[in-house]
């Protein structure tokens, strides 16, 4: 009794280690044989990877898609040395001090890391970038466009369902749907794109079109046409993390199709949470402060502001400790 | 066969067993079991409230007097509502009626009825369901006070216009007379909108973007909301809308299925905080942190809504909101109305063309109004506190204020 007891409890357990054996082998199957069971990608009740979530790209490709070294501001002029490499912050964010430079960057550009404008479109792209403040679309808080909402500093959620994605971005409350199902287009060019999604196997292809030509792709004054279409590819490199890959076409532009890459991590906060960024608030003054009765800046000239920086130096001796009163 | 073989394959089959019931067990726990019952759910299990919605009739928001305990109205009087108002819409095009010369001429007396769609009267005598009488509660003593003086910084500064001098609609409850000093002065509110003039008018100032309504500036849209699109997506434990609402001036929310408290009290939101649970069939969303800014029938900070999404058959969401402000209103107040599914292929929600974009309004009417300064300066025109720019009334959601093109149903 005692004997065949023991018995059965081995065969037991040789029977359970192969059932487990075999679910595991099942389940590992069924997602993908790249991941780990911990590591694996959530998946939708179909079995499609599950983008749903909070995601930020974490990287410079806001300030400029091309690899580039730090600079000391945003916006520069010439230093009392006459280098290039000598440039100093001017009056827009001098005040800021160190928190107003450029971060470096090995750039997200494939293959040669240049973006290939031809040759005409190419001196509107140095141009942009020298009247960055005037022209870029952002800091007026238009609405970002696509690829560049995908990768400016803030975060942004997707909600998954088998027909529809909505992807819903803190920056200006933009909003993007990618259809996976047939629809209609928009009735006219858009800001944001129109998006139609189709799975790839594990990853899940965009063709976005239907641009207006209004957007830029960074703060450097990388830009595109409404001819713009992109192909995106977003798969899953484990359960926090989704590469993101665009294919950019602009025959107005660039003179061949050229790719960016780069990865969108998952917000793991436990309380994370898509706050508003209602900027076309903030970006009022910017915009119509020369029209108040009584201008909050003192020096606008018809519709040119002279930002004329006011700021009091540190006394001498408290250099060094200021932070001791 | 030996009898350990036997209790090895029955011991097995158990396990087996206990295995595919772990599997098929898994999706309903997971969901947080919200009963399927008669309503469409997702895949995983919750609720599907996704679609485009819609409104397809029109109910005023109050209960007009005449109606007193009456909830709906009969098929007879809804055809005879409607026969009016295509009468209204008609006659619109007809130049006499336009009251011409007059600032009202453009600045909202013009023939609005045509711009505006009236959807088909609906059943309801008002979308307020409670209190039963239909109407929104009385305010209380300190918001009335608090209204009655925005109400006398507004009319002083509408004072001077033909709209006070000649009696019009916009300036009952107040006399014509000479500029007032208080045109100086800082509004006694952040929002001044709908103070007086009906239809949202804001103050008769227009020194700077504070000085025009949410709306010119892109701002409006708020929570709850009663008109539009919504469109409505959902994943496990999140669903998200966007509004197409206010001529491009829609936004989103994505409303977190989840017991965690609301955010910090610090933190205020345009469109308040959302915490969601299912009770059922019904998405129970409560939402707390608006912001001062945020202006629902003059409620700001202190809102607090609860509302509830439930599809009551394949073509219809039933959207029901609680409101409570205790020092706006003396009691709650519920608003109900059904959403009617859209279809999804023609698509027809838009975030754009939107307003912010192509906001050339907000910069004309500021430029406009220094120019105004310069000319009165110059002497080559008039005093700009003697013109109307807002509050003057005039139309209001495509009908005039009294007479013959009024709202047939007030």
């Amino acid at each position: 009794m005692a004997s065949q007891f023991r018995g059965s409890t081995v065969v037991v357990a040789l029977a359970s280690a192969v059932i487990s054996v075999l679910v595991t082998v099942a389940v590992v199957t069924r997602t993908s044989n790249r991941f780990s069971q911990a590591d694996a990608p959530p998946r939708t009740a179909d079995g499609k990877p599950d983008f749903s979530g909070i995601w930020q790209a974490l990287n410079e490709a806001h300030w400029d898609l091309e690899a580039h070294e730090a600079r000391p501001g945003a916006v520069m002029q010439q230093g009392v040395y006459p280098y290039e490499y000598a440039r100093v912050p001017a009056a827009p964010v001098l005040a800021l001090g160190a928190a107003a430079g450029v971060p470096g960057s090995v750039g997200v550009v494939g293959d040669d890391g240049k973006i290939p404008y031809k040759p005409e479109a190419a001196k509107i792209k140095t141009e942009n970038g020298e009247h960055w403040i005037d022209r870029d679309p952002e800091l007026k808080c238009y609405l970002p466009g696509i690829p560049r909402a995908m990768y400016m500093p803030y975060p942004f959620q997707i909600v998954q369902s088998a027909n529809k994605i909505q992807v819903a971005f803190a920056f200006s409350t933009a909003a993007r749907t990618i259809h996976l199902d047939d629809v209609e287009g928009p009735p006219d060019l858009t800001y944001m794109g129109h998006s139609a999604g189709r799975w790839d196997s594990d990853t899940l292809v965009v063709d976005v079109t239907e641009f207006n030509g209004r957007n830029w792709f960074d703060r450097a004054g990388n830009y595109h046409s409404e001819a713009l279409h992109l192909t995106e590819r977003f798969t899953p490199i484990s359960k926090d993390a989704i590469q993101y890959e665009v294919t950019i076409e602009d025959p107005n532009v660039f003179t061949r199709p050229w790719k960016i890459s780069m990865p969108l991590y998952r917000r793991l906060e436990p309380n994370a949470q898509l706050l508003e960024y209602r900027c076309m608030e903030f970006a009022e003054e910017f915009m119509y402060g020369g029209l108040r009765k009584q201008p909050l800046v003192h020096h606008w000239e018809g519709e040119t502001l002279i930002v004329d920086i006011k700021r009091k130096a540190i006394e001498r001796d408290k250099l060094h400790d200021w932070y001791r009163r | 066969m030996s009898r350990t073989l036997f209790q090895v394959l029955g011991v097995a089959a158990v396990l087996l067993l206990v295995v595919l019931l772990l599997q098929f067990a898994r999706a309903p726990l997971d969901a947080e079991a919200p009963a399927a019952g008669a309503s469409p759910a997702t895949a995983w299990g919750e609720p599907d409230l996704q679609g485009i919605w819609t409104r397809t009739t029109n109910e005023p928001l109050q209960r007009p007097a005449r109606f007193k305990d009456r909830e709906f109205l009969t098929d007879e009087e809804r055809a005879e509502f409607n026969n009016k108002i295509s009468d209204i819409v008609g006659r619109e095009s007809d130049e006499n009626r336009r009251p011409r010369g007059t600032e009202q001429d453009v600045s909202g007396g013009y023939s609005a009825a045509v711009f505006t769609s009236h959807l088909p009267v609906g059943r309801r005598t008002s979308m307020i369901v409670d209190p039963p009488d239909g109407r929104i509660p009385a305010l209380t003593a300190q918001e009335q006070n608090k209204r009655n003086d925005l109400r006398e910084y507004a009319f002083a500064l509408l004072q001077a216009t033909d709209v006070c001098k000649n009696k019009l609609l916009a300036c009952t409850g107040w006399k014509y007379g000479p500029p007032s000093a208080r045109r100086a002065q800082v509004p006694p509110s952040y929002i001044m909108e709908g103070i007086v003039g009906g239809g949202g008018g804001g103050i008769n100032r227009s020194d700077g973007p504070e000085d025009r309504i949410l709306s010119e500036r892109c701002l409006s849209s708020s929570l709850p909301d009663f008109g539009g699109f919504r469109r409505i997506v959902q994943s496990k434990g999140q669903v998200a809308i966007f509004y197409d609402v206010g001529q491009g001036q829609g936004w989103q929310r994505i409303i977190p299925i989840s017991a965690s408290p609301h955010l910090p009290a610090t933190v205020r939101l345009w469109w308040g905080d959302s915490r969601g649970r299912w009770e059922g069939n019904t998405l129970v969303v409560d939402v707390t942190n608006f912001s001062p800014k945020s202006n629902f029938q003059g409620a700001h900070e202190n809102l607090h809504l609860v509302e509830r999404w439930t599809r009551t058959d394949a073509e219809t969401l039933q959207y029901t909101v609680t409101i409570e402000d205790a020092t706006v209103w003396t009691g709650p107040w519920t608003v109900t109305l059904d959403l009617k599914k859209q279809d999804d292929k023609a698509n027809r929600i838009y975030t754009e063309p939107r307003c912010h974009e192509g906001n050339y309004g907000l910069a004309t009417m500021l430029a406009g109004a220094r120019e105004d300064e310069r000319a009165f300066v110059a002497g080559r025109g008039p005093d700009p506190a003697t013109k109307c720019l807002a509050g003057c009334g005039g139309f209001a959601g495509g009908f005039a204020e009294e007479g013959d093109d009024a709202n047939p149903i007030r």
